[in-house]
């Protein structure tokens, strides 16, 4: 057991999702620390990125329950979960790149300033400054198009955003893909930061297994909709890992 | 892994405190800047042209002339940059500057007070607005198709209901005069509208969510934003501010006609818009470009009308030279997408 006593933060027993005659998530449970990450391992159509929508509200599981906090939950919007502290960052669909840093982090949660209620500018670019330089994010300046940032550094701004915006369960879909070695540091950076302040749960999805295992305190596998794999990082090797899917690539290819 | 950040980045990351003020960002935006002030040097260099080659150019009668041209395209600008901001277009802005001085008028003579017919009317074209909006977000028909089908479709009510006959602009000498029979209304008219929205799309959450729908409507949708409630807001916008456009040129004329208007306006209209920098792939755009732009075509029709060039040149060469303005925009859009790789 992770946590060491640490509050639960979400918990999501025995969800079940279809879409038609599609089984998406049979049965899946996980559940998440504050202050810990857990990396959700699995092929392209295993049912990833259905379990992250069905926290965040995008999705309503069709059976399972949800924990927050522990206590029972019905995320049925994304706002909703949004309420609960339930943030995903997603990796490119994130930001709007003609607009500013600062814009963007203020998206639709805007300040303004009387009597008109017009953009109070010169604030939010201040806020903006103090929230990255707070989290150690690093841009040239706060007036920059979001265009003009590097991956990581959109993604960082990303994150930062949504942990600026109170989030308390921080749900990455791969944070770390397509980006390089220098960029995923930039961005491995920060999430052990946010660990280290201890006030944060959050689930990463990735695809590299050894980065998951190296950035995470535990991982789940999912196939077919069914995690098939759960572990603490420390005890779990690569090849343990892949010996599990290798036995399933296996399976699939009997049954062609 | 330490928590300070190394290399490139990282080197940002660790001087991050004061955001620091010159760094690529502002060559950027320099660069921006410049790109209007291009338009504004294209637009000062024609008037210094057309001021040399013809001395009936730079006069009171003239300059009242000019006004008259830049004024209804920099109006409809306005509507169309909000639009081709969140990815949409009204091709049926013509049409609607058409219809509306003959709901004025019919208001008018239904007992409505002119004031009164007049709003009435705006709101008629802010619901035309309204159904284009709904075809497009709800059916999800492209606004290219959609308002494609409003072109006709207004037309034949304005004929309908104007039987095709041109009618007269109601209302006293001083509602007339400040409507658009005193020389300098319309253009009045126009620079209060351009200051409008250029508050609204610089220094409203309006104007931002409508950059920010068209830059990325997932993300904008992600935060919250109600993209289809921007983008049916705009085509109202839109629709009533090309009424609003046909219902001043009514009365500066003195007249109104069903066929008014047309592709013609709304295109000098989207043009101004392109000509001032707003890009056709959506999220970024100005309305003071609009604005400029509507002044660069509007000296190069008068420019050219005082030099007597062949009329039939004439089309010709305003299509040129919204050519070349076009493809200088689109190359310099294509140089920076460059840039940001």
């Amino acid at each position: 057991m992770s946590g060491n006593g640490v509050a639960e933060a979400i918990r999501a027993e025995n969800i079940v999702k279809r879409f038609g005659s599609i089984v998406a998530l049979n049965g899946v449970s996980i559940k998440v620390h504050r202050g810990e990450i857990l990396g959700i391992l699995g092929d392209n159509g295993a049912g990833k990125s259905t379990l992250i929508k069905c926290m965040t509200g995008f999705h309503q599981p069709d059976s399972g329950r949800i924990f927050v906090d522990g206590a029972e939950v019905v995320l049925d919007s994304v706002d909703r979960a949004r309420s609960f502290g339930i943030e995903c960052v997603y990796q490119d669909l994130a930001l709007v790149n003609t607009l500013s840093v600062y814009h963007n982090m203020f998206l639709n949660r805007e300040l303004r300033k009387p009597p008109f209620g017009l953009l109070n500018h010169a604030e939010m670019r201040r806020r903006t400054a103090d929230a990255l330089n707070d989290i150690g994010v690093g841009v040239p300046s706060v007036e920059e198009e979001v265009a003009r940032l590097s991956g990581g550094q959109r993604q960082a701004i990303a994150v930062a955003r949504a942990v600026y915006s109170n989030a308390r369960i921080l749900l990455l879909d791969e944070p770390l893909a397509a980006m390089g070695a220098r960029e995923s540091g930039l961005i491995i950076d920060l999430i052990e930061r946010l660990r280290t302040r201890g006030d944060i749960a959050m689930i990463m999805i990735a695809h590299n297994y050894a980065q998951t295992l190296d950035v995470c305190d535990r991982v789940v596998l999912v196939q077919h909709g069914e995690i098939t794999f759960e572990g603490r990082s420390a005890e779990t090797s690569v090849e343990q890992l892949l010996e599990i899917v290798r036995r399933e690539y296996r399976a699939a290819r009997r049954g062609l | 892994m330490d928590t300070t950040p190394r290399g490139a980045d990282g080197a940002k990351a660790a001087s991050s405190a004061p955001p620091r003020r010159w760094g690529a960002g502002h060559a950027f935006r320099g660069f921006l800047i410049q790109r209007e002030a291009s338009v504004i040097l294209v637009a000062v260099l024609l008037i210094i042209y057309f001021g040399f080659a013809n001395p009936n150019f730079i006069t009171n009668n003239n300059i009242v002339t000019l006004s008259q041209f830049v004024a209804a395209p920099a109006i409809i600008a306005c509507g169309e940059i909000m639009l081709l901001i969140c990815k949409e277009i009204d091709l049926s802005a013509g049409q609607t500057f058409a219809l509306a001085p003959f709901l004025v008028f019919f208001g008018a003579r239904f007992g409505l007070p002119v004031v009164v017919a007049i709003l009435v009317a705006l709101a008629i074209c802010a619901a035309i607005g309204l159904l284009i909006g709904l075809v497009t977000v709800l059916l999800e028909v492209p606004s290219f198709v959609t308002t494609l089908g409003t072109f006709f479709l207004i037309t034949g009510i304005t004929l309908t209901i104007s039987r095709g006959f041109p009618a007269t602009p109601p209302g006293g000498k001083f509602l007339t005069g400040i409507l658009g029979a005193f020389s300098y209304s319309e253009i009045i008219w126009a620079f209060v509208i351009v200051f409008l929205m250029h508050m609204i799309l610089r220094h409203t959450r309006w104007g931002l969510h409508t950059i920010a729908v068209g830059g990325n409507d997932i993300a904008a949708a992600e935060a919250g934003i109600k993209v289809n409630r921007i983008k049916v807001g705009n085509f109202m916008l839109t629709a009533a501010l090309a009424g609003f456009t046909g219902i001043l040129e009514a009365y500066r004329v003195g007249s109104s006609d069903p066929l008014a208007g047309g592709a013609n306006i709304m295109f000098f209209g989207v043009a101004s818009g392109v000509i001032g920098g707003t890009a056709l792939t959506g999220g970024a755009g100005t309305i003071v470009g609009g604005l400029i732009g509507a002044i660069v075509l509007g000296v190069l029709q008068d420019g050219f009308t005082l030099q007597g060039i062949n009329a039939f040149l004439f089309d010709g060469i305003i299509g040129a030279a919204i050519l070349i303005a076009m493809v200088v925009n689109i190359r310099l859009g294509r140089l920076q997408q460059s840039h940001l790789r």
